[in-house]
């Protein structure tokens, strides 16, 4: 009896799936591109610093050549919040307000996260736009990402402000935050892949049925402001363009 | 067969002909300098005491800066720690690294004394040796060195320094610079126990180490749990499915089909 009443709650009347199932827009194109533009300035800041880390890849760094790639994509990776508020201003803020507030729901989810993480979808406390486990990888990519900005700028104008020893410090927190940023990337592909999460990122629309799984509260959300600003506008909020078949 | 270099600090009168003869001889890039001089007054008039410093690339046998290099730009080599500007990448790693404060970034290339490469492969001495008119440095084989330099630690006790000794022998495995020093090399600035730095040690021994096992391990369990919460997920959606279609025929209060 329970066990129905919860797979009903988390599944409420769920539409027919397939070609008919609605599709509802998750990411704007805008955070799309800066979401291209992240993983394609980070991959390139890795690979463009393995050199220095593994020494059959070292011949790559000899001369400096890439420590030039490595200071090309390091502005584009600087440049990523900055794009982000020109192109997406709402998503950006909303990112940053998302990121940092968590509800009891999401410590429940959080508690249960092992269930998730093994491929349990459905059953987990019910979760907003962003599931508390994605809230603490923003988060986390968030705070990472600034210490290595910092880091990496006191390397690349070193010799203006830094003694020998904070230079080395320096590397060494580089190399720690790059090196945590690259487990949450591992996280971040684990997931993707798990769950097929790739065809949001690249279409845009997440199929209704899907989201009602995993983020039924942010459904819900759009659902009542679609209901207030009346049937007329509801194809403007959040269906501006039609969804691809 | 490894070179060395002799450093007679009780010989040294502080001339700095070397520091002249090593900027115009090796073309040392602006803003860098191989050899430093620095002379030393100690005590309060009239209980003076003195001597000179000498800062430079004491060659150590276990180099923090060439085993932190990733591009092999610093290396062993006849005893001696070389520079491969060409294969620099300009990391800086070395520069943190060294216990005793050599090598410094010009242009965000990595430099340093790398004892006259060239001037000794073509048949001559480093150009400090050449220049000193004290006889307070020679270059040459490592063994000859080494007895030149407790011949001459053992006649400056006989006359004017009792505290006379051979510093470098141990020191980062032994140095390619032995110094002969007229008193306690500490006071001389030249570190009974040479340390590499924390930064260093804590990058090599540690992080770099720490950080490979933590991320393969993590491939790893990405791998084997994908595949099984890839198996669940799909189990799940496929249950899911079956739900909606028992959903959509009427059911009584215990959720099951009734017609």
């Amino acid at each position: 009896m329970t066990e129905t009443r919860t797979r009903t709650r988390v599944v409420p009347e769920a539409p027919p799936r397939g070609a008919e199932d609605e599709k509802i827009l998750r990411y704007r194109p805008g955070q799309r591109y800066v979401h291209l533009l992240v993983a394609t300035s980070f991959t390139v800041l890795f690979l463009s610093g393995l050199p220095l880390l593994w020494e059959p890849l070292s011949f790559l760094a000899a001369g400096g050549y890439s420590r030039i790639i490595h200071r090309v994509a390091a502005v584009a990776f600087m440049a990523v919040p900055i794009l982000y508020f020109i192109v997406d201003r709402e998503g950006a803020k909303e990112l940053l307000a998302d990121s940092f507030r968590f509800d009891r729901d999401d410590l429940r989810w959080l508690a249960s996260m092992g269930r998730y993480f093994l491929g349990n979808a459905s059953d987990m406390p019910p979760q907003g736009r962003l599931n508390a486990g994605q809230k603490l990888h923003h988060a986390a990519v968030m705070i990472l990402s600034a210490g290595v900005v910092i880091s990496g700028l006191l390397l690349w104008f070193w010799d203006a402000s830094l003694s020998d020893s904070m230079l080395a410090w320096s590397l060494v927190i580089h190399n720690i935050t790059m090196g945590a940023l690259v487990l949450l990337l591992i996280g971040h592909v684990y997931f993707t892949v798990v769950y097929k999460a790739i065809h949001s990122m690249h279409t845009g629309y997440i199929p209704k049925s899907r989201a009602q799984i995993e983020h039924p509260k942010w459904v819900e959300e759009i659902e009542s402001k679609r209901a207030a600003n009346g049937a007329n506008e509801q194809k403007t909020l959040h269906r501006e363009k039609q969804p691809p078949k | 067969m490894s070179s060395a270099f002799l450093l007679d600090l009780a010989q040294c009168i502080g001339c700095e002909g070397c520091v002249v003869a090593c900027n115009t001889g090796n073309d040392v890039p602006d803003g860098a300098q191989y050899i430093a001089i620095s002379e030393q007054v100690r005590g309060t008039f009239p209980d003076l005491a003195g001597g000179v410093a000498n800062h430079r690339c004491y060659h150590c046998a276990d180099a923090a800066c060439v085993s932190v290099c990733p591009t092999g730009a610093l290396y062993r080599d006849d005893g001696l720690t070389r520079v491969d500007a060409s294969a620099c990448s300009g990391c800086a790693y070395c520069v943190g690294s060294c216990p005793y404060d050599v090598p410094v970034m010009v242009d965000g290339v990595a430099t340093k004394c790398d004892g006259c490469r060239d001037v000794v492969s073509a048949g001559g001495v480093p150009w400090c040796v050449e220049t000193c008119p004290s006889d307070a440095l020679r270059f040459g084989p490592r063994e000859e060195i080494a007895a030149e330099a407790h011949a001459r630690a053992a006649a400056h006790r006989g006359e004017k320094y009792p505290d006379a000794q051979v510093y470098g022998e141990r020191q980062a495995g032994g140095l390619g610079v032995l110094v002969v020093a007229p008193e306690d090399p500490e006071t001389l600035g030249l570190p009974a126990d040479p340390k590499i730095p924390l930064p260093t040690t804590a990058w090599q021994e540690v992080v770099k180490p720490g950080g490979f096992y933590i991320t393969s391990a993590s491939v790893l369990i990405a791998g084997l749990a994908g595949v099984i919460a890839r198996r669940n997920h799909a189990r799940e959606m496929a249950q899911l499915e079956a739900d909606h279609a028992a959903n959509a025929a009427p059911t009584d209060d215990n959720g099951e089909v009734t017609s």
